[in-house]
């Protein structure tokens, strides 16, 4: 991920499955102030998917799939109220 | 010198685990106690045939202590904290009890609290009462729209709504107001189950029946003056009867006792299913965070891996085998038809 952006939380989902890391990211959300970065690491390859398809359903921001030796970073920003 | 086992929870997990110990380990062994406080244990899976009238409730409960085998103590008590550290657990009567081996079999609860106005809108079939009300509610119901499915995730029995749904189709067929009603089926992620590939048949069967799905949806409240529930992720949906699956949380004397944050999931070493560093402190059925089912079956396949564990170990034996996640479960898919499940961490 760039080094500019910095999440507000971090959630590591690595070795769950999905839709475990999405559930994951959409508990964190609901605690989550607006503007916040919320970051998940999954090292399934379905939450790249299925993270972005409810962040974008949602009407927040995805800021970007990273891919890192091992397992995949999705950012999103909290961009509704 | 005999081992003390202490159980804690009378529900499916408590029950099998206590009964498999007490089948592998005689008794001069290993005292094995349970705690737990239950008026009487409810067999849950029938809670999708009694609000339709397929199942008598009277067949469908027992009292706790009729279920445990010869050689189990069953302490009828209410567990106000759990010391790991000092191997110790204390019960609202004031007792404490000590334990070489610790099983915690708590499971979970159901908070429909967490949404306004649930209470009062919606039905649902995850207790006796709810599958009481819902059944009389049902008998009242002529066509209209009917919103089905879970508030969110996670919650016991993952294929049990999408059950309900086809049993309730049948009935309404049955009594000849299908033609007057819509089914709408909601679910949190974006398919219509966790496991992708029962999603794709699932979604089938729904398309054949002309079920509508919306995925997705996670529901963030109830507008009762308006009966219609929005998600979070900003949808709506009207509907005349709505049957949700509550929200759930672990046991609040986990949160209490530390041993999970406030929304009271244990986390668990997911192969030897122990907590933190403690080798003699186990977690099972739906009191864990395990990325498998909250129902009766996952705590069945976890307690054959744990009774034998614990057997091997206090006879002697060093039992290195791990428990790889595997669960089997059937489940109803309408027309008189069913399909077995079979699933595992990987």
């Amino acid at each position: 991920m760039e080094e500019k952006i910095k999440p507000t939380k971090i959630i590591d989902a690595r070795g769950s499955f999905c839709p475990g890391p999405l559930m994951e990211l959409i508990k964190a959300y609901k605690s989550a102030k607006l503007n916040d970065i919320i970051s998940v690491y999954s090292t399934d390859s379905g939450t790249k998917r299925d993270a972005s398809a409810w962040i974008k359903k949602s009407n927040n921001e995805l800021i970007g799939v990273f891919e890192h030796e091992g397992y995949y970073e999705i950012v999103m920003k909290k961009t509704k109220g | 010198m005999s081992n003390r086992i202490l159980v804690l929870g009378d529900g499916a997990a408590g029950t099998i685990i206590s009964n498999k110990l007490r089948f592998l380990i005689p008794t001069e062994d290993a005292d094995i106690t349970v705690i737990g406080n239950s008026k009487f244990h409810y067999f849950k899976p029938d809670g999708i045939h009694i609000p339709l009238g397929m199942k008598r409730y009277q067949d469908s409960v027992k009292k706790p202590e009729f279920l445990f085998n010869y050689g189990i103590n069953y302490v009828k008590d209410t567990i106000s904290n759990i010391d790991v550290q000092n191997k110790k657990v204390s019960t609202k009567s004031g007792k404490e009890h000590t334990y070489d081996y610790l099983i915690i079999a708590t499971g979970d609860r159901l908070v429909p609290e967490d949404i306004p106005n649930f209470a009062s809108e919606a039905h649902h079939f995850y207790s006796l009462e709810g599958s009481l009300e819902l059944k009389k509610k049902l008998a009242g119901f002529n066509g209209g729209k009917i919103v089905i499915g879970p508030s969110s995730i996670p919650y016991q029995c993952p294929p049990a709504p999408y059950e309900f749904t086809f049993q309730l189709y049948r009935y309404l067929n049955k009594r000849g107001i299908l033609k007057d009603t819509e089914i709408h089926y909601i679910f949190p992620p974006n398919r219509v189950f966790t496991i992708e590939n029962v999603a794709v048949y699932i979604e089938k069967l729904f398309d054949e029946k002309n079920i509508q799905y919306h995925t997705m949806f996670n529901v963030e409240s109830i507008d009762s003056g308006a009966r219609k529930i929005n998600s979070l992720e900003g949808e709506e949906l009207p509907y005349d009867l709505l049957v949700l699956v509550p929200p759930h949380k672990g046991q609040e004397v986990i949160t209490k006792s530390g041993l999970a944050d406030e929304v009271g999931y244990i986390d668990v070493d997911k192969h030897k299913l122990t907590y933190g560093n403690y080798d003699n402190v186990f977690v099972i059925g739906d009191a864990t965070n395990l990325p498998i089912s909250k129902a009766g079956a996952t705590a069945h396949f976890e307690s054959e891996y744990l009774a034998s564990k614990i057997a091997s170990e206090i006879s002697g034996f060093i039992s290195d085998d791990e428990y790889d996640g595997a669960v089997a479960c059937t489940t109803v898919t309408g027309d008189e038809k069913a399909m077995t499940l079979y699933f595992s961490y990987n």
